[in-house]
This record gives C-alpha cells, structure tokens and sequence, in this order.
C-alpha cells in the first residue's frame, strides 16, 4: 500500500490560491492575502468556543505559526483553509479548559432560560427555543472528548467539509465521517439527560 | 421535578433540534476592524514586509503596533557586549573620499581572490562548519527585546548528505527598549521561547522539510535560502551579477538600492556562498548607489572588518567584512530613526558568522 507521500510524489504542485506556494523568499504577499480570506471566519469560528478575546489572541497566533512553518505548509496534502483550521485547532488545545468551563457555566444557566416554563405544555418540543435546546447542548458538548468535539465544531460552526477536516486533523477521511456520525447520535440522544444532572449539580451547588 | 421528568420523557433530538442547538450556542459578535488590522500588521512585519500597513478608515492612527514581529538579529559572543554595541554612529566617510566605499569593498573583493585557500575545499567526509550567532529580536507595542540564539551547523562535501543543525536559545534576553515589567503588565506572552530548539539532521539541509515529512532535497534555492545548485547558477560576473539583483529585489522593500544590499546580506548570512560568487558579491554591491562605509572599524563578536551600509527611509543595513582576508563577518541593522520607543541608532538585526573545515559532524573546531 502506498503512503500518502508516495502518491503524493507524482502529483504536480497546485498553485492556486486555495493550495498557494508558501516557501518564497517574500511571504509577506501570501499571507496579507490568507489573512485577508480567513482571519475573519476563523476569529468567528474561535470567538464561538473560547470568546471574543482568547479569540483574537489564538488568531494572531494562527497566523504566525503559519508563517513560521511555511516551508511546512505542502498544497498538494489540502487546501491553505484546512491548513490555518489545523494550526488553531492544535493551539485551542490549550484553552479546553477554559472552553469546557464555560459550557458547563452555560450548561448551569439552563434552569434559568425562559423556554424551560413553559415545557408541560403541548407540542413541547415547539416551545423549546433554539436558545433552551443551545443550554442543554452546551453540558452535553462538554462532556465530548477534545477530538470529537473538534470533528463536530469545525463541521458545524467552521462550516468544514469532512475532506477539509481531515486535513485540519490530519486524519482519514472515513474516520471523521464515522466520528460525526457517532457523536452526533449521541448528543441527540444524551444532550437532555446531562442537562438535567447540571441542573441538580448548580441547584445543589 | 417536573423539568426532569419532561427531559427525561424525551428521549432523542431530531437531526434538526441538534442542528438548531449547534446554530444557536455562542454565535460571536463581529470583531472591531481595528484588532484585525492590528493583526495584520503583527503577521506582515513578521513576514519581512518593510512597509507598514496603511491605516484602516479615515481616523488618525498611531504607527501600527508590532507587537509579535521577529527578525534575525545577532550580537556579540557575550551578552553584555549588547549594550556596548546597541548604539552605532554613522561616519559618513563618502562625503569626503567619494568612492571609498566602493574601491574599499573592491579591494576585500580581490583579497577573497588573493587569499587562495581561506575557504578550503572539502575533503571528503569533511564537514563545513557554520556557527552563526544570532539575537532575534521581539516587539510588544513599546517593548523590545533582543533574545540570543545560537546556529550551528555542519555541511558534509556531497550537501546531498545528512547536515546536521543545533539551535540554541539561550535565554538570554537585553530589553532595547520599554521593559520586561512593562511587558508582562500589559499582558503579553513573553515567556515563549519563540523558536524551536533542539538537533535536526537531514539531507540537504531540509530540517524543517523532512520534519513535515517532505522529501528532502526538492528545494528551488532563493537568495535567502540558497541550494548549492542556486548559489552554482548566479553569474559570476559583475554586470550581469548586478542585473539579476536588480530583477530580483524589484518592487520589494521600501528603497531598490537598500535592497539590493538586504538580499546581499541574506545570501552572504547563510555561510554556504563559494569565494568566487562572494567576490562577485562584493563588487556587485560596489557599483550600488548610497554605499557608504558607515565604520571602519567594527566590531562583531571581537572580529574586526569595515562596515559598508546603505540608508533609506529610516533605517540602515550593513554587512561587515575583513578588509584582510575579504571573509564576511556579519551584518546588521539599526533604526535611523526612532520609532515603537526604540532611540536612534539602536541595533534592530546583527547576525555574526564563522565558518570552518571540521573533521566530523557535529565535531567543533578547535582554537
């Protein structure tokens, strides 16, 4: 069986601006550029699991570490995109504690949310705002492994394909279609449980 | 409870209350445009641009922080001698002797031609060895500093061979300007090292490549990451020498002669330039307008060589050489100009390089 590098060998460098040559003596040109693409959605994508602030931080970071691997960085393995995603998905690692922390703070605030009062009524499931249904998402999201909630979120919230996050991941493709398909199961089925026992551990708390 | 019961009676989300859930939690305010911007200029500084990026919007703005750019930098062997060398006067010896820099820099060009066997052969199995000493330089809004590295490097005769590279940071670090307490107060990383450390061996010198698990030995070359099939390829002759410079260094940096002299300075920084293409070198730069011997005697790491530089824009680059043995001892840059609280004449970029014939990788020359 051939390795990724050896099929990789024979292909021809792309040289588009998706998959861009990065190991020219002038980077500053390359990178105003992917700045310019993916700064924006990337901060979105960050602000969303670890705030606003750590957010521009992990940006810049981003862009740095990009820039100092550059020689690194080879179009013909993905696209510049799942490149940048990659890079800060390895220097979010750092801040899960902060980002499960604030789920479970979200998690908590459930019992609070308007939604809930009104959840004897009929057609349960309608009054249940996005909101209420976010709360009790957030326990369940906290209590993923890194690497799926990694798979999850830059599908949902980077809006990634599975082919771009299994670049940014550096994993087979098959196991992050495996790996969404099983998590997402499991949050539709666990997601109202575990907000309950949040619910009795802030009530309690 | 009756909350309980309610979540606990339904079992299972839809694919769509899921999908409406992950639509729902957390979705993020826009960021200011000025944190990009300011992002921005972080990573273009960082890449080398010599020009700041112009302001966003019609509000008056202040120079655009830098607040996480590096630059090879180098200084002298201990790291005292820092202070001693930060500031530099600049003696304009060409508004006297109008040619001296260029008939100076000919006269180095000819003693690399005279001093036959200064840049030995390698033998094989021999290693050249390398060793450039280096302080990178970081900027945090207002505070600098200079962080010491040290390169070593060995190069068998066949380059196609395992090379071997140590990467040191020491640790040592002089604040230029601002302060470490100040730093650290207005919440910057400054206990990153910034740079990997640690022994790379590969073929071609391709470290970083065959880390990523790259193919060794594809590079191009550039001026500033020089194959031995690149530095092979650049004519010898000074005219035609002059011209490729010219085409390569067109529209880039702030000012085309002080440019040429940057790409001079990062080839020759490298240590890997053959004699005969460092003589071309030499009276290539020669012919450059504004070449000025900014010091006759200066001093890089106790070496001792004349300093030829060019000034533009605020700011000035100087490569080093012993007018004796026509050997490259290093270049640096200083800042003109103050600017991000740096004073005048302050060293912004010194890189000092020695170079040997050694026995063995990884073995040091002796004396």
């Amino acid at each position: 069986m051939m390795t990724r590098r050896e099929q990789l060998a024979d292909e021809p460098l792309p040289a588009d601006k998706d998959r861009p040559y990065l190991g020219g003596p002038e980077p500053a040109v390359e990178f105003g550029r992917l700045f310019d693409a993916y700064a924006r959605p990337l901060h979105r994508y960050l602000a969303r699991r670890v705030g606003a602030e750590t957010a521009h931080d992990l940006v810049s970071e981003t862009f740095l570490v990009a820039l100092n691997q550059r020689h690194a960085y080879d179009p013909r393995r993905g696209a510049a995109r799942s490149w940048l995603y990659g890079i800060a998905t390895n220097l979010l690692r750092r801040q899960v504690r902060q980002e499960v922390r604030a789920l479970q703070a979200t998690a908590r605030s459930a019992g609070h949310a308007p939604g809930q009062e009104a959840s004897h009524e009929t057609r349960v499931a309608d009054r249940l705002d996005a909101e209420a249904l976010a709360t009790q998402l957030a326990a369940a999201l906290a209590e993923l492994s890194d690497g799926d909630r990694d798979v999850l979120l830059l599908t949902s919230w980077a809006g990634l394909d599975s082919t771009e996050v299994a670049d940014a991941l550096d994993i087979p493709v098959g196991t992050v279609r495996s790996r969404l398909h099983r998590v997402r199961k499991w949050l539709r089925a666990n997601a109202p449980k575990v907000t309950t026992a949040y619910r009795e551990e802030g009530g309690n708390a | 409870m009756p909350d309980q019961v309610h979540d606990n009676v339904r079992a299972m989300w839809s694919e769509d209350e899921l999908d409406g859930a992950l639509a729902a939690l957390g979705p993020a305010d826009e960021c200011d445009d000025r944190v990009f911007h300011r992002a921005k200029s972080e990573l273009l500084l960082a890449a080398g641009s010599r020009e700041p990026l112009p302001a966003p919007g019609p509000e008056p703005t202040r120079r655009p922080a830098r607040r996480w750019a590096w630059w090879v930098t180098s200084v002298g062997i201990v790291a005292a001698a820092v202070a001693s060398v930060l500031v530099v006067q600049t003696v304009q010896f060409s508004d006297t002797i109008p040619d001296a820099a260029a008939d100076q820099l000919n006269l180095a060009a000819d003693r690399v031609d005279a001093v036959d066997g200064f840049d030995e052969p390698l033998q094989p199995g021999q290693y050249r060895y390398i060793a450039t000493h280096a302080w990178w330089m970081a900027t945090m809004n207002r505070n600098s500093y200079l962080a010491e590295n040290l390169l070593e490097t060995w190069v068998p005769a066949d380059q196609s061979q395992e090379w071997l590279l140590r990467r040191d940071v020491t640790g040592k670090r002089k604040w230029v300007a601002g302060s470490e307490e100040q730093a650290r107060a207005d919440g910057f990383p400054i206990d990153e090292p910034g740079w990997p450390e640690g022994e790379w061996q590969a073929p071609c010198g391709d470290f970083f490549e065959v880390e990523a698990g790259d193919d060794p030995c594809q590079q191009k070359g550039s001026w500033q990451e020089p194959t031995e099939k690149f530095l092979a390829a650049l004519p010898r002759d000074v005219d035609k020498l002059y011209d490729r410079l010219r085409w390569e260094t067109r529209d880039h940096g702030n000012d085309a002669d002080l440019e040429m002299l940057v790409y001079v300075a990062d080839v020759l920084r490298t240590g890997l330039v053959p004699p005969d293409l460092r003589a071309a070198l030499y009276r290539t730069l020669a012919k450059v307008d504004g070449l000025q011997i900014t010091e006759q005697v200066a001093n890089l790491d106790g070496r001792k060589g004349t300093a030829y530089g060019i000034s533009a824009k605020g700011e000035r680059h100087d490569v080093i050489v012993d007018p004796e043995t026509g050997q490259f001892i290093g270049e640096r840059k200083l800042a003109e100009q103050a600017v991000d609280g740096l004073p005048a004449g302050t060293i912004t970029q010194y890189t000092s390089v020695t170079t040997a014939v050694v026995p063995g990788m990884g073995s040091k020359p002796t004396g």
